[in-house]
């Protein structure tokens, strides 16, 4: 999908006007944020917001998320860990220590 | 009348008038009353076909309340804030905006140029494609070479330097392109690197207008409601005023609401530029001099 975000006034004014006017083509709205479809469509809307307030708009290509491509396992596994934990209190850090579970300082610091 | 500022009118003819209340009831000049209004909106000079107006230049009340005729439209709130603002209602939103305002001054966006962006942008994808072509042209002869070298024909000799030399010559080429594409990849990626941390800012000055907006809104708000009581008192004047002259307006025109809430407005005003007031209006609130008392503000009759 494409997920635009507006910068200004203006340009969230504009893209206001687009989600009203192209709803076939709008997948979410989120304030002054949109995810268009992904279609030929959907990239005119894009460019021509682009066209029209430059760098107060943002345009990114997403797509779907796989853990299992996209993560390294042991991120994968950790969060899977964290999310069945036995004590909802525990925060990451304290869950982590002493495991064979990646440090979040070291995650943040990695690129995917 | 408490010391109302003069106004001095001339009409496109040469013809003047002067004082706080200039009657234009009787004068033989077609003057439409939204050339008055337009006039003193705009104040001197004015062009030689227009009249022009001599008076302290009008405060933003005047975008609502300039004339008064049947069938003006008001907006009341707005007009109401208007009127707080002239007479100098401080609100607490003031010195919050003065603050918003002052960051939003200090707030300055990166510059990465959009067109370098766009230009970045484009050589990558041409790289990119030309990359793409290239490489399969690579593989088309790499495969004619390997066909001719499997080839027991005389011409083969012949045949296998020629697809030798194209495929060197495809190699060198997309060795070149890989080059281009790598830098032009990189610089698209400085310069994204760019614009992301600009919308950090960018996305700070929109915060800021948006609280500026905010803060106007409930300025405008607390000033209108500092203003309410006032302007019922003034209304309550107005209305008397018009239900105890018989007849009220003439012809059949009725002071309708909306014009009771403009001569509201515009007797709790403070206002030193002239408002045109219609004719009938200003017999039904008892004469020209009836009518600035009440308006306390210098008037054209037209």
């Amino acid at each position: 999908m494409l997920l635009v975000v507006t910068y200004s006034r203006r340009a969230r004014e504009t893209l206001r006007n687009v989600c009203r006017s192209h709803e076939e083509t709008v997948v979410r709205r989120f304030g002054r944020a949109a995810l268009l479809r992904e279609t030929e469509y959907g990239a005119f809307l894009a460019c021509r917001l682009r066209e029209r307030h430059a760098g107060d708009v943002q345009v990114e290509r997403t797509e779907p998320f796989n853990e299992f491509a996209d993560a390294p396992d042991s991120v994968r596994e950790a969060a899977v860990d964290y999310a069945q934990r036995d004590s909802p209190h525990t925060p990451y850090g304290r869950f982590a220590a002493g495991t064979d579970h990646p440090d979040a300082d070291d995650m943040r610091g990695s690129e995917l | 009348m408490s010391d109302t500022p003069a106004v001095l009118l001339r009409l496109p003819d040469g013809t003047t008038f002067e004082g706080p209340v200039v009657d234009l009831r009787g004068v033989d000049a077609d003057i439409p009353s939204a050339a008055i209004r337009d006039a003193i909106r705009t104040g001197c000079p004015t062009r030689p076909d227009r009249p022009t107006v001599h008076a302290p230049l009008p405060t933003r009340v005047h975008r609502h309340v300039c004339r008064l005729t049947p069938g003006v439209s008001v907006d009341r709130h707005a007009a109401l804030a208007a009127v707080g603002a002239a007479r100098g209602v401080d609100t607490p939103h003031c010195t919050d905006l003065a603050g918003v305002k002052q960051s939003l001054r200090e707030v300055s966006v990166p510059t990465v140029d959009d067109a370098d962006l766009r230009a970045a942008r484009r050589r990558a994808a041409e790289a990119g494609s030309t990359t793409e072509r290239l490489r399969e042209r690579v593989a088309t002869l790499r495969g004619r070479v390997e066909a001719r070298r499997g080839d027991g024909t005389e011409s083969r000799d012949d045949a296998l330097a020629e697809a030798e030399a194209s495929l060197s010559e495809a190699t060198r080429e997309l060795s070149e392109a890989s080059t281009e594409r790598v830098a032009a990849t990189q610089r698209l990626a400085a310069l994204e690197d760019r614009a992301r941390q600009a919308r950090d800012t960018r996305e700070e000055r929109l915060r800021l207008e948006d609280r500026a907006e905010n803060l106007r809104r409930a300025r405008r708000g607390a000033r209108a409601d500092a203003v309410e009581s006032a302007f019922h008192d003034a209304r309550g004047r107005i209305e008397s005023a018009l239900d105890g002259l018989p007849g009220g307006l003439d012809d059949g025109v009725t002071a309708d609401d909306v014009l009771r809430d403009a001569l509201a407005i515009a007797a709790i005003a403070p206002l030193r530029a002239p408002v045109v007031v219609d004719p009938d209006v200003a017999t039904a609130l008892g004469g020209p001099d009836a009518t600035a008392d009440r308006l306390d503000a210098p008037l054209v009759i037209g």
